[in-house]
């Protein structure tokens, strides 16, 4: 009888906690198999579910989705260039700080968590102006170099988490053997950061791919675009297909989210032991 | 480490007996050398480079021109005369004080909910980390949809249920802010869950079983082993919560886009709204006038992760 | 020619001086071992002539070319970390060739010299496995072994057996001895432990708060220690000491404890009225009747070991260690004399502590 009551007392939590989490999901999803007179019925189930809204989007048949193709490569791009080189620029920075001690380390260090904690939305008209300044308005590049700034921080924090739990004396040992820094780095150091290299590069382009706000400020081009950005555009009209909306926006978040829990692993454990740590 | 410990040595130097002499000339005291380590010094100075250039560029000279640019007086007095300005502070205010403790609490709950081993609740705290995971723009859109008053899946069933209309949700102020707070937290709320469960996790099975062992009930167990191992943790997390917060523009945006007639905008959004006005100082100036709100939470994070 | 030299070595970290002025020479083919409490520095003298620690001042020598300015992997030496250092993603074959990968050299020397290590310690069927996968005494084997790989001038050890349990360190004792004498490369050991440094060491530098107590081979300083440190740190157990009054009168000498009781001593050494420590190691008190040269005594404890017996006795107000072979049949409480002859008799100076030699 007690495991009943249990099991109950933990359902109350449960169902309520899922249908909170998934409710905003589930409508996308509803709206996106609608036709456009069943998505606004409000019913919660369609009478005649349709792949038609689907079709549509992949193929591009409505004038607000006539690059749809090219922005997902627009965003699938940039998202896999942010990751890329955030890895790079933070695995080198970190390595530099973490294992050969390099002096002005510690300032680099904290430059990098200031940069990490105040919020993303306050750089971003500066950014914006920054980037006007540059000349790198409606080029890619400006997305992408922006990303990179505020990816790079906690990429560094990370690392240098990891990296010092490596023992110094594999760096005394692997010196003696005869390694100049760059062995070091390649030998040595990125094989065994390997899981967490994972992580960040995931975590970067996630946030890449996810981002809106400087997407929309720094691109303006319709061809440029990411995904989000003409995600954004469907919101300025009247009367916009809003059931189309729905599907692309689906497509849109279902990368993330397959990617998250594929890496899940990795994701848990990298980001958080940061955290616990503080 | 070997570090000698200080105070006169009782015993003297004590040359060896059997001293040989015997290499060539050799440079007498010799100081130890910066040279030999310069090509390690110098290779970390190279590969902290790229991010160093990426700092000085995208941050440093940005934040510089966007001071540069928020240097009128002018500026602060045409914000102070905006009652959207007002409005928004105020906003901000409300966000920051109900949303993030409403949130964090329930991040406390649940992570209580989700240390649980049983098949189904591990299954759901998978499905848990969904808001957190997707992208801000299809969910907050597909919430906004679902508040419409018209055809929004909320009102539908408020309908269906007591055969009246819902209220317009984004039509009011107050509504719309509260709903805005929800979103957030409806985004927020996993990650925060996550780093909860890891902080009980961290507490040894053994004070539980001894607290058990001892008669303590579930409500003591939480007040004197769960809460004292985590109340730290906590408090961390709320500060970086709170700047999360600050700088929560999508959360506003996407749902109401500052409506309705810019009554909830935030100051995260603000700024955004005087770009789009062309007055970039004002911009500028709000964003500064948002910094006595940020500042002192990052130098608390700063104080308490880099030793 | 792979000899050693320290001259003049220094080192201070930010102000505090750990090293004061340490000359000593290894020559070619020596097993020298630094010994000494925690502490004292051998650890960072070692890691100095390994590179790894800069010079404050003084000159390091490697077979007579000064290598402060020089790169570790330029000295041409090779080390064993206390806790082996191995590189987790390697298996032990590429650990112990790493060195020979890094300078690029062809295939085949690489896994000639390898397969020669592995022989030596037999390491052979471990050769494709990764570090976690082996035991303690395993990893200290493929250390060696990425050591030997090398033929390096020089080997060194910075405590190789402190994380092992007692029989394995035993039995890597003589492993490390045995490798010595078979590959003849000359060697620098440091260890805490002055029964690894007794029963390994060709010659042993006993070191305390940054200077040189002594040098001298292994009998040479359990026979002759030349102050009160060396004395009390060499042997095991540790040579009993006891403080008194120097006595000498018509050419017989003793001394005198304020307990009253007479120590036997030889002639020739001291003044009379000099404040000195009376040492005596616990071997060297023999159960005897009443004759000169004794003291009397009250067991305490008794502790038979098997072949031998260690007692704990009273003599005067000190208690003292005795080890005696066989079982004498004592209990607690009982009365007896113990000889001293006065050759065995260690004595020195009160104040600084320095051998009082005749």
């Amino acid at each position: 009888m007690k495991k009943l009551v249990t099991e109950a007392k933990l359902l109350l939590i449960g169902i309520p906690v899922a249908i909170w989490t998934l409710l905003p999901i589930y409508n996308l999803f509803i709206f996106s198999i609608s036709t456009k007179s069943e998505a606004f019925s409000g019913k919660l189930w369609p009478d005649h579910p349709t792949l038609r809204n689907f079709e549509i989007v992949f193929r591009e048949e409505h004038h607000f989705l006539g690059f749809f193709w090219r922005q997902l490569g627009n965003s699938l791009v940039i998202a896999i260039a942010v990751g890329v080189l955030t890895l790079l620029v933070a695995t080198t920075a970190a390595f530099a700080i973490s294992r050969l001690k390099v002096r002005g380390g510690r300032v680099v260090l904290n430059c990098a968590l200031l940069t990490y904690f105040i919020p993303a939305a306050f750089l971003a008209v500066p950014m914006y102006k920054a980037m006007g300044t540059y000349g790198l308005l409606n080029n890619q590049w400006s997305l992408i170099l922006a990303m990179i700034t505020i990816a790079s921080p906690y990429a560094i924090w990370v690392l240098k988490q990891a990296s010092d739990k490596l023992p110094f004396e594999l760096d005394e040992a692997a010196r003696i053997d005869g390694a100049s820094p760059l062995q070091l780095f390649r030998l040595v150091y990125v094989p065994l950061m390997a899981p967490s290299l994972v992580a960040v590069g995931v975590y970067a382009l996630l946030l890449a791919w996810n981002e809106y706000l400087y997407a929309f400020l720094l691109l303006s081009n319709e061809r440029d675009v990411t995904l989000a950005v003409a995600l954004g555009l469907f919101l300025s009209a009247d009367d916009s297909p809003w059931e189309l909306l729905m599907t692309t926006g689906l497509l849109y978040a279902l990368p993330p989210a397959a990617i998250y829990y594929v890496f899940k692993r990795y994701m848990q454990s990298g980001l958080t032991a940061g955290a616990v740590k503080a | 480490m070997d570090t000698g410990r200080r105070g006169r040595p009782v015993f003297r130097v004590f040359k060896a007996p059997v001293s040989t002499a015997v290499l060539p000339h050799i440079d007498a005291v010799h100081p130890g050398p910066r040279r030999r380590l310069s090509s390690w010094q110098s290779w970390g100075l190279v590969l902290l480079a790229p991010y160093v250039v990426v700092f000085a560029v995208f941050v440093v000279y940005p934040v510089g021109y966007g001071l540069w640019l928020a240097r009128h007086p002018a500026s602060y007095v045409a914000l102070a005369d905006d009652p959207v300005f007002a409005g928004s502070v105020a906003n901000t205010l409300l966000f920051l004080i109900v949303a993030i403790n409403f949130k964090m609490i329930f991040a406390l709950l649940l992570s209580g909910f989700f240390v649980n081993t049983r098949a189904w609740i591990k299954w759901l705290s998978v499905l848990f980390i969904l808001p957190w995971a997707v992208p801000s723009i299809p969910t907050i859109l597909s919430i906004r949809f679902m508040l419409n008053p018209e055809w929004g899946v909320i009102n539908q069933v408020i309908f269906r249920l007591t055969a009246e209309d819902g209220p317009n949700w984004l039509n009011d102020r107050w509504l719309a802010l509260a709903m805005a707070m929800l979103v957030h937290v409806w985004k927020s709320l996993p990650f925060w869950t996550m780093i909860m469960i890891a902080g009980r996790l961290a507490i040894p099975r053994e004070l539980y079983e001894a607290a058990g062992v001892d008669g303590a009930s579930r409500f003591q167990q939480f007040r004197f082993i769960t809460w004292p191992s985590m109340r730290t943790l906590y408090l961390t997390s709320t500060i970086l919560s709170m700047i999360w917060t600050l700088g929560d523009f999508n959360s506003v945006y996407l749902l109401t886009g500052g409506g309705p007639a810019d009554l909830t905008h935030v100051l995260a959004t603000l700024g955004i709204r005087y770009l789009r006005l062309d007055q970039v100082d004002l911009a500028m100036a709000t964003i500064v006038c948002a910094m006595p709100l940020v500042l002192p939470l990052v130098y608390f994070m700063m104080k308490r992760l880099s030793r | 020619m792979a000899s050693v030299s320290f001259q003049n070595i220094e080192k201070a970290f930010g102000a505090t001086k750990v090293i004061h002025g340490i000359s000593f020479d290894i020559r070619d083919g020596e097993f020298m071992v630094l010994v000494g409490p925690s502490g004292c520095g051998k650890s960072t003298l070692l890691r100095m002539l390994a590179g790894l620690e800069e010079i404050s001042a003084g000159t390091i020598a490697i077979d007579g070319r000064a290598v402060n300015d020089v790169d570790s992997k330029d000295r041409d030496i090779a080390m064993v970390f206390q806790s082996y250092a191995l590189y987790p993603h390697m298996s032990v074959r590429d650990n112990m060739g790493f060195s020979l990968r890094l300078r690029k050299a062809p295939k085949p020397e690489i896994d000639a010299r390898v397969a020669r290590a592995a022989q030596i310690l037999n390491l052979e069927p471990y050769l494709e496995r990764y570090p976690r996968e082996l035991s303690g005494g395993q990893r200290q084997r493929v250390a060696m072994g990425r050591a030997i790989v090398r033929d390096p001038k020089v080997f060194l050890f910075d405590e190789p057996l402190s994380n092992l349990d007692a029989k394995l360190r035993v039995q890597m004792r003589s492993e490390i001895k045995a490798l010595h004498q078979r590959l003849k490369t000359t060697t620098v050991y440091v260890t805490h432990d002055q029964i690894e440094a007794m029963t390994m060491a060709d010659r042993i530098v006993v070191m305390h708060d940054g200077i040189v107590e002594q040098i001298g081979t292994p009998l040479e300083l359990y026979d002759r220690p030349e102050n009160l440190f060396v004395a009390q740190f060499i042997g095991s157990p540790a040579m009993n000491i006891v403080q008194g009054t120097l006595r000498r009168t018509n050419g017989t000498a003793h001394v005198e404890t304020p307990d009253g009781i007479r120590w036997p001593l030889g002639p020739g050494v001291g003044a009379d009225g000099q404040p000195v420590s009376y040492g005596v190691r616990p071997d060297h008190l023999e159960l005897a009747a009443n004759q000169p040269h004794t003291v009397p005594a009250e067991v305490v404890v008794v502790e038979p070991t098997g072949s031998e017996t260690e007692l704990v006795v009273r003599i005067g107000d000190a208690q003292m260690i005795v080890e005696t072979h066989g079982r004498p049949k004592l209990a607690p409480g009982d009365r007896v004399t113990f000889l001293v002859e006065p050759g065995n008799v260690h004595l020195f100076d009160q104040q600084t502590g320095q051998r009082l030699s005749a």
